[in-house]
């Protein structure tokens, strides 16, 4: 017999070791093979791997706090206190010998964890925390390439195939760069899906992909609910979670034996779509087309009023959702007020528009210790992204983080729409960043300039401040 | 760092003299703060019981390890006593405790060494003869050898 364990305790100092020692002797001394995981205040060490769980023939968790169980999942597990395993390892043995553990489905059933996570309020609601973290992490890491391949693709097209005309950059059909433009949106449009697919991964394994793909697909496409624009990256985020958590909630339901085979890639799969696409598109959606409508309606009572407060506004809502309905709301307004020849509104917005990115970029190159591998590469491209005008390039910053990063990105587009305001620059062309200066379509370019440099360095420096270092908030979801 | 470096000669009770879990935890939180490991030892008091409250650090075979990570400790130390009649620890297994180690670790320390080797000497606890060498042990050297020998 092949067993494996956990042990852990409140202090990780004493117990977690010796119930690992008598554990381990137990077996050796009956002649079962075992290897024991120790979860102590060195970390977790003896880790045991997916094939060692897979060829396993129970696993005995003697553990005195929560810990992740869902790599268990479907194994005979045998929860019990570290004194127990201490105490008398000889019973705990003799159990899975005498077939009497039963089969870990799901943390939701298993009474006896449970009991662990009851006892134990405080870590329960730490579990919750980084259950949200991991799961936005899990989804941004999958989004990344999606972005930084569609983004550059779009930024070169754009940059060197580009030509400004009354509805923003146009890359001429006829010409090889409209092709490589489709490719890039290709891309783009592949971000908000994945994203969600990949959080509903997290939170409800492999049945949770399919879900969260089309709720993200949903969320991003605003024709489904009647409103011009999608909900963007944040409604990508909460279709992610509410897939996951529907998707884990039907995975839970007893079902007949008889339907069980069928149940992870047909019931699971299209109940689970099915209930998010109706929630987003009857429930969720129809107040995202109000929100732009109203949003509209209040930025038109805006104009002739204090410029500085407008500009404020404008790049708030430029970077608050970056793509998402209300950042729309603000570009539309803006665009529209060319055709009146207000062409300073969209000056102030072009400013706006670029510092997400650059500022995200010039985060990452500040301080490369807040920011995993794959965040400093998609840093880089951001900044690419961002000299053209593609607000997307900071949403993979945005989505793992967004209580920190989407107020600092606020606060540098406000900065940069402001100083733009004030000083008369403006543009001709529903674009921004500073490709649309290099197309002649800016006044004032200097200032326009100015206006970027401030709001970038203003972004970085805030973001930084907020954001902890990577490697803290990655043992906090340890 | 070996755990002779932890748990040195003053540090040793070979006839600890309190009778009950109180007189004799006071007994060792005196020896830790005269060594001047503690910087705040109604603090590190106070978070060894709340670690009792939680559950027994009596682990039964007669031995207890009454051991916290806290702000009131500035060097990791280990202080170790005997009591060869035996205090009531609440023990899972109702034995009294006669050899106890009293842990002290603290809240921030660069490093985990001094983790490793507070998990070898748990790990050593387990071993029958290591205990009972322990308790035979008639004076302060051999104790030094049992202690330097892992």
């Amino acid at each position: 017999m092949k067993l494996l364990a956990v042990t852990s305790c409140p202090n990780g100092i004493a117990h977690t070791y010796m119930a690992a020692e008598k554990l381990a002797q137990t077996a050796a001394e009956a002649g079962i093979d075992i290897k024991v995981e120790t979860q102590g205040s060195i970390g977790a060490e003896n880790v045991l791997t997916e094939e060692e769980i897979e060829a396993a023939d129970g696993i005995i968790l003697a553990v005195d706090k929560s810990i992740e169980m869902d790599r268990f999942e479907g194994k005979r597990v045998l929860s019990c206190a570290v004194s127990d395993a201490i105490r008398k390892p000889e019973e705990l043995i003799q159990r899975f010998e005498s077939g009497e553990v039963p089969v870990h489905r799901s943390r939701e059933e298993a009474g006896e964890t449970d009991d662990i996570t009851q006892t134990n309020p405080t870590h329960k609601e730490e579990r919750g925390q980084n259950l949200i973290y991991r799961s936005l992490m899990n989804g941004v890491s999958y989004m990344i390439p999606f972005v930084v391949v569609g983004g550059l693709l779009i930024a070169l097209s754009l940059g060197l195939g580009g030509e400004p005309g009354a509805k923003g950059l146009v890359v001429p059909e006829d010409s090889v760069w409209s092709s490589i433009l489709k490719v890039g949106e290709a891309a783009f449009t592949f971000m908000v899906p994945i994203l969600a697919g990949y959080i509903a991964v997290s939170i409800a394994d492999r049945p949770g992909l399919a879900p969260g793909m089309i709720g993200g697909f949903i969320a991003a496409d605003g024709s489904f609910y009647g409103s011009e624009a999608g909900a963007g990256f944040i409604g990508g985020i909460l279709a992610g979670f509410i897939a996951g958590i529907i998707t884990r909630w039907i995975k839970s339901l007893p079902v007949p034996s008889v339907l069980q085979p069928i149940m992870p890639i047909l019931v699971i799969p299209l109940t689970a779509s099915t209930l998010v696409a109706l929630l987003f598109i009857f429930v969720v959606g129809a107040p995202i087309a109000s929100l732009m409508e109203g949003l509209t309606q209040f930025l038109q009572g805006m104009q002739g009023t204090s410029k500085v407060l407008l500009a404020l506004i404008l790049g708030a809502m430029i970077a608050f959702d970056m793509g998402g309905p209300v950042n729309k709301v603000a570009f539309l307004f803006g665009a529209a007020m060319i055709a009146e020849g207000q062409t300073f509104i969209m000056g102030a917005i072009a400013a706006a528009i670029c510092t997400p990115p650059l500022g995200m970029g010039l985060a990452t190159l500040l301080a490369r210790r807040k920011y995993h591998q794959e965040e400093q590469e998609a840093g880089k491209a951001a900044l690419a992204m961002g000299l053209v005008g593609i607000t997307e390039g900071a949403i993979p910053f945005a989505a793992g983080d967004p209580l920190r990063v989407i107020p600092a990105m606020m606060v540098g587009s406000m900065t940069a729409s402001t100083v733009a305001m004030l000083s008369g620059v403006t543009d001709n062309v529903p674009h921004g960043g500073p490709i649309v200066a290099a197309v002649q379509a800016v006044g004032n370019v200097p200032m326009f300039f100015v206006a970027i440099a401030a709001g970038t360095v203003v972004t970085a420096l805030l973001v930084n401040v907020l954001k902890k270092n990577a490697e803290v908030q990655r043992s906090e979801s340890d | 760092m070996k755990l002779s470096d932890l748990l040195t000669d003053d540090l040793m009770v070979l006839q600890l003299k309190g009778n009950n879990r109180e007189e004799v935890m006071d007994e060792l939180l005196d020896r830790l703060d005269e060594t001047g490991a503690l910087s705040d030892r109604d603090q590190f008091r106070r978070d060894l019981y709340a670690r009792e409250e939680h559950g027994s650090t009596g682990i039964g075979f007669g031995i207890a390890i009454p051991h916290g990570k806290s702000a009131g400790v500035d060097q990791p130390r280990v202080a170790f006593g005997r009591k060869p009649s035996g205090v009531d620890w609440n023990s899972i297994d109702g034995e009294p405790a006669r050899l106890v180690f009293m842990i002290a670790v603290p809240e921030e320390q660069a490093g985990d060494e001094h983790l490793r080797i507070l998990q070898l000497l748990s790990r050593k606890l387990i071993d029958e003869t290591f205990r009972q060498a322990l308790l035979e042990a008639d004076n302060r050297d051999k104790i030094k050898t049992l202690i330097e020998s892992m």
